[in-house]
């Protein structure tokens, strides 16, 4: 791993603090939005047509949480049933997940679920899982309850935020909820593969570089 | 019907189908629309580079002109001397105006659809009832080359026949039936003909031996799987120093490779280059996809090699689809001399599946296949209500026919359904 800590980029001149790299994996039905949520984290744009993803997209996003630095790697993969035999290689190895659900559409809440059954079966047993409801802006069209999905996230230990990568509601948000909930102290403690554990590297230059805190 | 509301808007714009208003066409001022009909939000830079490329491409227009009319009497595969004249044309790039008509040559879409009348009628009129994918490729034809004048407007005339090309295919080839990543080859190809030609030649390329692209969307991709693994060989092999580079940093050919190999570059180099490589493509088939990927590799090798994992991918993803910084004629030569050197090599083209009929279809093509008592469990479980009766039943096609009457589209309407169509694939290469 030790290619991977030294290639950590540090926010440019830093406060002391410890910089914490996790692989976070977006799970989901085709269209609900999950490339559009990468995007507005990362890059905090919007494309109404975005293209659907072919195989996985790869970008990283760091955020800031009090001395620490958190640095996302982020798997996007494609939705369609057919290629969920290549999502294992995605997730494996990953200390976080978003699973995407469309919330005009009761159909992509349940392929939900059933991502969250895998997950809990073959993922990382520490994953931290966080369920966003997204396309939160078309709740006139809305078809999954509020509160069918927070029951459900509140049951199976979720994190549970509805979304919209459109007007960017909560999308800074769920990273940043995710980011306060995965355990920045215990290097080596989690999955065995890709980017396991935490990648500690001690900070020696001064200053935050503004903006580099939940996106743009 | 669930989905009724999808053909009806793919037989006509309905008054009441919800659009956007920036996805109707009369709503913006179009900045600029290059030559190809991709819109751009800034000038075009290149416009005199532009310019003297598009001179020499009218300068070639008459030879082609020529050769098309005397094809079958010049440009006979059996001849190779007269082969290799095709050959040397079709590698300097087909002019924009010949492309359509020369793919459709290169794929014998002329004989095809003279042996194979009414077929694509009848796919697309089971398609509109039955297709279980009709859901996903209407998800897909919405973000499908929305930045292309010609896929620009929802449910506009270009969009209406994607919709429909991809839905007959579904029918006839049912163990491909509609995979993410075959919307945008679709698509390229109704940017140079009509949807039953262009339906032909999806079908040609997914089955014909050239190009088999079968086995890249079939369920486990198994052709993408041995040209990824296949790749990294000659990588290892070839470029140790980017092999052990990328096995450094964790870098799988799924994280690059998948479009390259699946959609022989498409959006992965740009536009103007990508229709060069799909011209050699389309005369060579799949034995050009690792040459390629290795010129990718082999040009640009000194700047990857300082790269970061998420600059690395960034620059395969992106990057090298707005610059792939050489020209196009140079990117060409260059692959030619990769061919050649690969092919020395004997390493131009994986070896094939243990199991030869892994990756080739099974089933007759166009054949109606009834589901299993698991795979109604499953779409009864998963709430995904299409039709109980596996093929089309009076009453659906009494409505389609009124729907496709009403909304004045004869074409959707005139072919009778037949149930037991059976057709054996019958491919011309």
């Amino acid at each position: 791993m030790a290619a991977r800590g030294a290639s950590v980029q540090r926010p440019n001149g830093a406060s002391q603090g410890k910089i914490c790299q996790f692989k976070l994996v977006l799970l989901g039905e085709s269209a609900v939005g999950k490339s559009s949520l990468v995007l507005r984290f990362v890059k905090g744009q919007f494309h109404e047509y975005q293209e659907s993803t072919i195989g996985a997209a790869f970008l990283t996003q760091t955020v800031c949480l009090d001395d620490t630095t958190v640095k996302f790697e982020i798997w996007d993969t494609a939705g369609q049933e057919r290629y969920h035999s290549l999502a294992p290689m995605y997730y494996r190895g990953a200390q976080a997940a978003i699973i995407v659900y469309d919330i005009t559409n009761q159909d992509t809440f349940n392929r939900a679920k059933s991502w969250v059954k895998e997950l809990q079966r073959q993922a990382n047993p520490n994953i931290v899982i966080a369920l966003s409801g997204n396309k939160a802006d078309l709740a006139n069209k809305r078809m999954v309850e509020y509160e069918e999905a927070q029951a459900y996230a509140e049951e199976n230990g979720l994190l549970f935020m509805e979304t919209s990568a459109k007007t960017a509601m909560n999308v800074n948000d769920i990273f940043l909820a995710i980011a306060k909930k995965l355990p920045k102290t215990d290097p080596g403690a989690r999955g065995p593969q890709q980017g396991a554990g935490t990648v500690q590297v001690n900070e020696s230059q001064g200053g935050q570089k503004s903006g580099c805190c939940g996106g743009k | 019907m669930q989905y009724q509301h999808l053909k009806v808007n793919f037989m006509g714009r309905d008054p009441s189908a919800a659009i956007d208003e920036w996805e109707d066409p009369a709503f913006e001022v179009y900045h600029t629309t290059d030559r190809y009909g991709f819109i751009h939000d800034s000038n075009l830079s290149k416009e005199r580079d532009d310019a003297e490329k598009i001179a020499k491409e009218l300068e070639r227009t008459d030879k082609w002109k020529k050769m098309y009319k005397n094809w079958d009497k010049s440009f006979d595969g059996d001849h190779p001397s007269k082969g290799e004249k095709l050959r040397a044309r079709v590698w300097k790039g087909i002019p924009d105006q010949w492309r359509g008509e020369i793919w459709k040559k290169l794929l014998h879409i002329e004989e095809l659809k003279a042996t194979h009348q009414d077929v694509y009628e009848k796919m697309l009129t089971r398609a509109l009832t039955t297709s279980p994918d009709i859901r996903q490729i209407d998800l897909d034809v919405n973000r499908t080359y929305r930045n292309h004048i010609m896929f620009r407007e929802r449910y506009g005339i270009k969009q209406k026949h994607l919709f429909h090309v991809l839905a007959a295919y579904s029918m006839y080839n049912t163990e491909v039936g509609y995979c993410q990543g075959m919307s945008q080859i679709a698509a390229l190809l109704l940017m140079y003909m009509d949807e039953e030609e262009a339906f032909w030649c999806l079908s040609q390329l997914l089955t014909n031996k050239k190009h088999a692209m079968h086995g890249l969307f079939i369920p486990g991709f198994p052709k993408l799987m041995r040209f990824q693994s296949h790749f990294e060989l000659v990588i290892k092999k070839f470029m140790p120093k980017i092999y052990k580079f990328m096995n450094a940093n964790m870098i799988p050919p799924s994280l690059y490779a998948i479009k390259w190999f699946m959609q022989c570059f498409l959006d992965r180099t740009p536009f103007p280059l990508t229709l060069r490589l799909w011209d050699i493509y389309m005369l060579e088939g799949e034995r050009i996809l690792i040459p390629m990927a290795f010129t990718v590799f082999k040009v640009h090798k000194k700047k990857l090699l300082k790269m970061q994992m998420e600059q690395f991918v960034n620059f395969l993803q992106h990057e090298l689809e707005k610059d792939f910084g050489l020209e196009d004629d140079a990117v060409v030569l260059e692959l030619n001399a990769v061919v050649l050197d690969l092919r020395r090599a004997r390493v131009e083209l994986p070896p094939p599946p243990s199991d030869p009929l892994e990756e080739v279809p099974k089933t007759h093509f166009g054949s109606v296949t009834y589901p299993t008592e698991e795979e109604l469990i499953k779409r009864q479980q998963s709430q995904i209500h299409i039709n109980d009766e596996p093929t089309v039943s009076r009453t659906e096609y009494l409505t389609l026919l009124a729907v496709s009457l009403f909304t004045g589209n004869s074409g959707i309407g005139r072919g009778l359904v037949d149930t037991k169509l059976g057709m054996f694939p019958s491919v011309v290469d």
